[in-house]
């Protein structure tokens, strides 16, 4: 039987062992914390806000009017579920300048959640998000089934409009690959752990608490309800 | 039952270390998600709960290690107990809240439909993984194990063993 052999623990392999293993841990552990850590030099896309979360803004100049800040992941079904329940009214409300919208894009779902939220930036650039938003959510491919490339979303902006190379060139070489990561950052700071997560005015709408309620989210009448407060 | 203890001990460590690993692998490289998943508990401040997202898969990745190749079985045995001791805290309070969490145990987390949580069994699991790290603290001497433990037997004479 093994425990009859005299030898005792063999030390030099045994501490070998568990320095690699340390060494593996730290080196990883150091390695998240430091591609997590907000990057305060990345480039921004146009109409983005430092202040707000790093978020693409509509209407930021607007005062005295609600705020609302959607917290969303491209990948997220749900997330195409609200924008198709509320994208017409949130578009609505921009176009009438009756709220201050601010979207953050997430990527927390996998690495075609970045692709699609740089391409979203890409599009902010050329004045497009909104319609890059909805397209984007209109035909949204299964999660990480990567169906997400290059040429899917230069394909996605051309059907929106977006047509200059610029576009391309943001798309395929991740302009704001530091951007999508602060708006993560930002979303681990606003304590958003789920998407879609929307506040109005800083509060968050009400979400549905058993399956046959809509709650804030998915009841368009509850919505605006929620964004104008009456 | 002499005979199979080193068996079973084997067994304990392969289940608790590659539950483990696995856990820890699969949230490791999506920290985003692993410091929602914490957050979603609503138990510790923003900054602690990101701090713990983003370091604990790497503490599981390295327990399980250790637990599998079998080295220092007791003190990643005994990490493993404390760490399920702690997530059934976690879970148990965020039921009792009323909370609708994913557990975020292997990737996922964050709050999720009030019908989808599975707070019992995610609860019995982590009891059953808490009581395999408690087998091999009492019995670290298992099969194939990189380094030789001796079982601490029930005599006085070994019954004080400094833990060195």
């Amino acid at each position: 039987m093994s425990s009859k052999t005299p030898k005792g623990p063999d030390n030099v392999t045994r501490n070998l062992v568990i320095g690699m293993v340390v060494l593996v841990v730290a080196v990883g552990a150091i390695f998240s914390v430091l591609s997590n850590k907000e990057n305060t030099s990345a480039a921004l896309p146009s109409s983005v806000s430092q202040e707000d979360g790093y978020g693409i803004v509509f209407n930021g100049d607007l005062t005295g009017v609600p705020v609302i800040d959607i917290w969303e992941d491209f990948q997220c079904p749900v997330c195409a579920r609200f924008e198709q329940t509320n994208g017409d009214y949130i578009e609505k409300l921009i176009e009438e300048k009756k709220a201050k919208v601010v979207f953050h894009t997430l990527s927390f779902l996998g690495p075609e959640s970045s692709l699609a939220a740089n391409a979203a930036a890409c599009a902010s650039d050329e004045n497009k998000f909104l319609g890059f938003h909805r397209a984007f959510y209109q035909n949204l491919p299964a999660e990480n089934s990567g169906a997400i490339t290059t040429d899917y979303l230069v394909a996605l902006g051309k059907f929106v409009g977006i047509t200059s190379d610029k576009f391309k060139s943001c798309v395929a070489n991740l302009d704001y690959k530091g951007w999508v990561n602060n708006v993560a950052a930002s979303g681990g700071k606003a304590n958003v752990n789920s998407t879609p997560t929307v506040f109005v005015n800083g509060k968050e709408i009400r979400r549905a608490t058993s399956g046959a309620d809509l709650g804030d989210y998915f009841d368009p009448a509850a919505f605006a309800k929620a964004v104008e407060g009456k | 039952m002499k005979k199979a203890q080193p068996w079973i001990g084997l067994l304990a460590r392969l289940i608790l270390g590659g539950v483990l690993l696995v856990a820890g692998y699969l949230k490791a490289f999506t920290p985003d998600k692993s410091m929602m998943a914490v957050r979603a508990y609503e138990i510790l401040p923003i900054w602690l709960a990101n701090a713990i997202g983003i370091i604990l898969p790497w503490l599981e990745i390295g327990a399980g290690l250790l637990l599998i190749i079998g080295v220092g079985i007791r003190y990643s045995a005994i990490f493993g107990s404390a760490l399920m001791v702690l997530f059934i805290i976690a879970i148990a309070q965020a039921w009792a809240r009323g909370l609708s969490i994913d557990c975020g145990c292997f990737g996922g987390g964050g709050t999720i439909d009030p019908s989808q949580t599975k707070y019992l069994e995610e609860i019995l699991r982590d009891i059953g993984l808490a009581l395999l790290g408690l087998y091999l603290l009492r019995y670290p001497n298992t099969k194939f194990a990189l380094e030789k433990n001796k079982s601490r037997e029930p005599k006085s004479s070994e019954q004080l063993t400094p833990g060195e």
